[in-house]
């Protein structure tokens, strides 16, 4: 069963367009989403949550329509919001069982799972204290628990690493590993970076001016090219000569050495090369395509229209 | 070409010190400021700006100190993290009104300039109030380089914008670091900043922690031994043939993404990688990939700030 | 003789363990919106006595609870013990005499309720649940409706139980006391809406307590205004009409005109129509407090 499946969805706001006839079809997993700033998303988001009408189209959610079972999908599902949303004066255990009854459930259910559920996303002693005191991280965990304490078929993570330094990113992105892995959980995240998004999701959609530029699995958007990278400890010079004396198209670039992958008997090549030329070997890697790609191409095609 | 140089700066908030005895010097090209939060990047930059005074030390820019000194803001853009701006303005009044407090001969067309290299000329004119987060950004890049100075100071200035607007403002910091101007910027994605920036500057908890180009960085810690990842022909007897070399000191049978790897652990790098491709040969293993698994800026970053 | 069990030695050692602590899905009862919306007026009546909430919020509610109710225990001893034929202040009146203590819960426990889901945007995570915005604005009034209920029933009650134990006769008292508490009813409502608007309007830190106190304040200093100017003019039609302006005096005149009691502020409403308008002009106000609370909601999430 899908995901989510979207119809030709389109959502107008007066001369505003924020997202046209968008037709998708999300597979369970992870799943990341990225697009121009501001209209787009958000509204994407609202609408999938059941909270905005659509002008044209439709969508469902686990199989619901938003446009008529929007207190069931809201059940099912768990969201996790970009900006602050944490009153300060009420601690982590407090707040996520409340909102754990606020999605319906019994109060000791709800104790339990928000025990459970701050453990998973690692908060310990400090769930008793007041959030006016937490630092960016924790406050994230904390936003992550209540959209999970429900257990929810579906998360929605908007942004989840914005303002975490490179640890704190990490952490999140283990996090949401673990969420779609482990918890067997869905998961949409949005996101900025491409390189995170490499790293974590299975597939990856991308909108821009409210349109779909891409739906791919990040698999075969990253997959290997045909050119292996090398990098030597020492003077590529001799190196690059013998590899085109062999009749392999060599590239330099800089301190590092771009070679077309014609077979496998190229690595041998230059292990051997590098060997008998007493260098040392540094790096020798296949290439592989990035998300950023498809922002560079789509760029120069279309003239680079912004939000 | 102007240089910043901060001698044995500190800053401190009552008992707060933000930066502790900080001496660097920051000139031509693009530097990234990196660090964890709370480690003091933004209180640094707006030392540099001259809008704090150090509590000790001297910050100078070609010589002379720079704390309210405007001709010092004619020579100096910053492009502040905090989003507060004038929201009933449209971006074209704010930026021009930047260029006339500036006191430039044409601020009309410095104005249409700097709207231009943000690529903010199709919304110059809508109220600040309706952009997106990334708008304002570009909005105050705009300002920042409207008097055209030697030097730019960013802190977190890719915060909000989508993939896109952060590969043109990448090229755009490359650009006027490449015309010889002096650009530092603190940032939290290191990917980001291991593209652009030649050298990075690390605080942690106030203190200067490294400096350089985070590869030399990396060399230089000596303690720890260098990761590596390998895939070969046949892991097992390339895992023993390098066990037997004086410069490794661990190896491991585990697998990757890709399926199963050597994990390598080297004590003596530059002898490390000049073995590898020879044990290879002489054993008639084939490498199909070789990686240092911890010389990216992240592993470099979290070693250093794990200290 | 030790009742513990000798361990059989040729038995094998009891078998360790390892216990899954992973992540738990839910599979136990998942209620819908009503009991959400219950909770959330249970939850939020308790606020407004800073039940559930730090040691601190409980001083001032609870004070003026106490200031509530210490004129009607002193009334009430008076009665008893000095013989009174008829207690000191009619029921129906006393709301309208303590209407500052009343104004001034009302004021401070409405940021509490409304201002703070609004101020650090918790709102958007009510609604990304099964709760919509119709029944989240309804449990909200519903608490502080109960709340303000309990604040200006408790006194009169204890009222009624003095007069009921000083024997004064019973076919005087209850009809009056029922009158009264209708009037607490509508008037809990009524502020509750009026208070409650006024604090998610005015979101920002230490706003929402002074608007809701200004408001109500400012209401009452024009309708007592506009009366004295009234009465000073002779105009009697003019001085019936003058309780609409404020809270307190429109509930009064639909209590002393659609239910018959005497009138607290001087005028009743002239006649039928002076009844139907005051009637008309309560639901009305109720209606577009309802309404502007739910719009307010609207831009909650995102």
């Amino acid at each position: 069963m899908s995901l989510i499946r979207t119809v030709g969805l389109t959502k107008r706001y007066g001369s505003v367009t924020a997202l046209e006839g968008l037709t998708l079809d999300v597979q369970p997993g992870v799943t990341g989403l990225v697009g121009a700033n501001g209209a787009g998303k958000s509204t994407l988001l609202k609408i999938l949550l059941g909270l905005l009408p659509t002008t044209e189209g439709s969508a469902s959610v686990l199989g619901l329509d938003v446009a008529t079972d929007g207190p069931a999908v809201r059940e099912r599902v768990g969201y996790m919001p970009e900006h602050d949303c944490l009153p300060p004066d009420v601690s982590a255990t407090e707040f996520v069982v409340h909102m754990a009854r606020m999605s319906g459930l019994p109060t000791t259910a709800a104790r339990e799972r928000a025990a459970d559920t701050l453990r998973h996303v690692g908060l310990y002693e400090e769930r008793y204290r007041p959030m006016g005191g937490y630092s960016t991280g924790m406050r994230q965990r904390v936003k992550l628990a209540q959209a999970l304490v429900h257990d929810p078929a579906l998360v929605l993570l908007d942004e989840p690493t914005n303002g975490l330094d490179p640890a704190g990113r990490e952490d999140m992105l283990e996090l949401i590993r673990r969420v779609g892995g482990e918890f067997g959980i869905s998961v949409i995240v949005t996101s900025h970076l491409l390189g995170e998004l490499e790293r974590v999701c299975e597939s990856i959609v991308v909108i821009d001016g409210g349109r779909l530029l891409r739906h791919s699995t990040t698999a075969s958007a990253t997959g290997a090219t045909a050119v292996v990278t090398v990098e030597v400890n020492g003077d590529p010079g001799p190196l690059v000569r013998r590899l085109h004396t062999a009749g392999a198209g060599v590239r330099s670039a800089g301190n590092v050495l771009e070679i077309d992958v014609v077979d496998e008997t190229v690595y041998d090549l230059v292990r051997d090369a590098v060997a008998e030329l007493d260098l040392g070997l540094v790096r020798l890697e296949r290439q592989r395509h990035r998300l950023t790609e498809m922002f560079t191409d789509g760029d120069r095609r279309s003239g680079g229209a912004h939000v | 070409m102007s240089a910043v140089e901060i001698d044995q700066v500190s800053r401190w908030f009552g008992n707060v010190v933000a930066v502790n005895d900080i001496t660097m010097r920051l000139d031509a090209g693009v530097t990234g400021l990196l660090g964890p939060n709370g480690a003091g990047k933004s209180t640094l930059i707006h030392l540099m700006a001259g809008f704090l005074a150090p509590s000790a030390g001297t910050v100078t820019l070609d010589g002379e100190p720079v704390y309210r000194d405007p001709e010092i803001y004619r020579r100096v853009g910053l492009v502040p993290e905090r989003e507060e701006m004038y929201d009933a303005v449209n971006g074209w009044s704010f930026v021009l009104a930047n260029a006339r407090l500036h006191k430039l001969r044409d601020p009309e067309s410095a104005a249409r300039r700097a709207i231009a290299t943000v690529e903010m000329a199709d919304s110059q004119h809508r109220d600040i109030r309706g952009y997106s987060k990334g708008m304002k950004q570009r909005i105050k890049m705009a300002t920042a380089i409207v008097h055209d100075p030697a030097v730019l100071l960013l802190d977190e200035p890719f915060n909000g914008m989508d993939p896109r607007q952060r590969l043109h403002l990448m090229e755009l910091l490359d650009r006027l670091g490449a015309e010889g101007r002096t650009i530092v910027f603190s940032s939290h994605i290191l990917e980001e900043v291991e593209q652009i920036a030649g050298r990075i500057e690390v605080m942690v908890a106030g203190r200067h922690a490294a400096s350089g180009d985070f590869r030399e960085i990396r060399r230089l810690m000596t303690q720890r031994p260098h990761q590596y990842t390998i895939q070969s022909s046949d892991d097992r007897a390339l895992a023993s043939a390098l066990i037997a070399q004086p410069s490794v000191s661990g190896v491991e049978l585990t697998s990757g993404t890709d399926g199963s790897i050597v994990a390598v652990q080297a004590t003596d790098f530059a002898a490390f990688v000049h073995a590898l491709p020879r044990v290879a040969a002489r054993e008639g293993i084939r490498l199909l990939e070789v990686r240092p698994a911890d010389e990216s800026l992240e592993s470099v970053f979290a070693y250093l700030v794990a200290r | 003789m030790s009742e513990h069990a000798v361990p059989d030695r040729g038995a094998p050692a009891r078998a360790g363990a390892i216990h899954d602590i992973g992540y738990r899905h839910y599979d136990g009862p998942r209620h819908g919106a009503r009991y959400i919306q219950r909770s959330l007026f249970v939850e939020t009546l308790r606020g407004t006595y800073g039940l559930g909430r730090s040691a601190r919020s409980k001083v001032m509610p609870f004070l003026l609870l106490g200031l509530m109710v210490l004129p009607a225990v002193v009334m009430g001893i008076i009665t008893s013990y000095v013989g009174l034929t008829a207690v000191p202040v009619r029921y129906t009146d006393y709301v309208m005499l303590v209407q500052l203590v009343v104004t001034i819960f009302v004021g401070s426990q409405s940021p509490a309720v409304m201002s703070r889901d609004l101020r650090f945007r918790v709102a958007s995570l009510y609604f990304c649940r099964p709760l919509s915005r119709r029944q989240y604005v309804q449990a909200k009034l519903a608490g502080m409706t109960v709340a303000l209920f309990i604040l200006m029933g408790l006194p009169v009650t204890l009222l009624f139980c003095s007069a009921l134990l000083a024997e004064l006769p019973l076919d005087e008292q209850v009809p009056d006391y029922l009158r009264a508490m209708a009037g607490v009813a509508i008037h809990a409502v009524v502020l509750a809406a009026v208070g409650l608007l006024v604090a998610a309007l005015t979101p920002r830190r230490g706003l929402g307590v002074a608007a809701v106190v200004a408001v109500l304040l400012v209401l009452s200093g024009m309708e007592l205004t506009v009366r004295g100017l009234a009465s000073a003019f002779g105009n009697d039609t003019f001085l019936g009409y003058t309780g609409l302006i404020s809270p307190y005096t429109l509930v009064d005149g639909v209590v002393t005109g659609a239910l018959g009691a005497d009138s607290s502020g001087g005028q009743a409403p002239p006649g039928a129509l002076g009844t139907v308008l005051f009637t008309l002009v309560t639901v009305v106000l109720l209606a577009a407090c309802y309404s502007a609370l739910v719009a307010r909601y609207r831009k909650a999430l995102g």
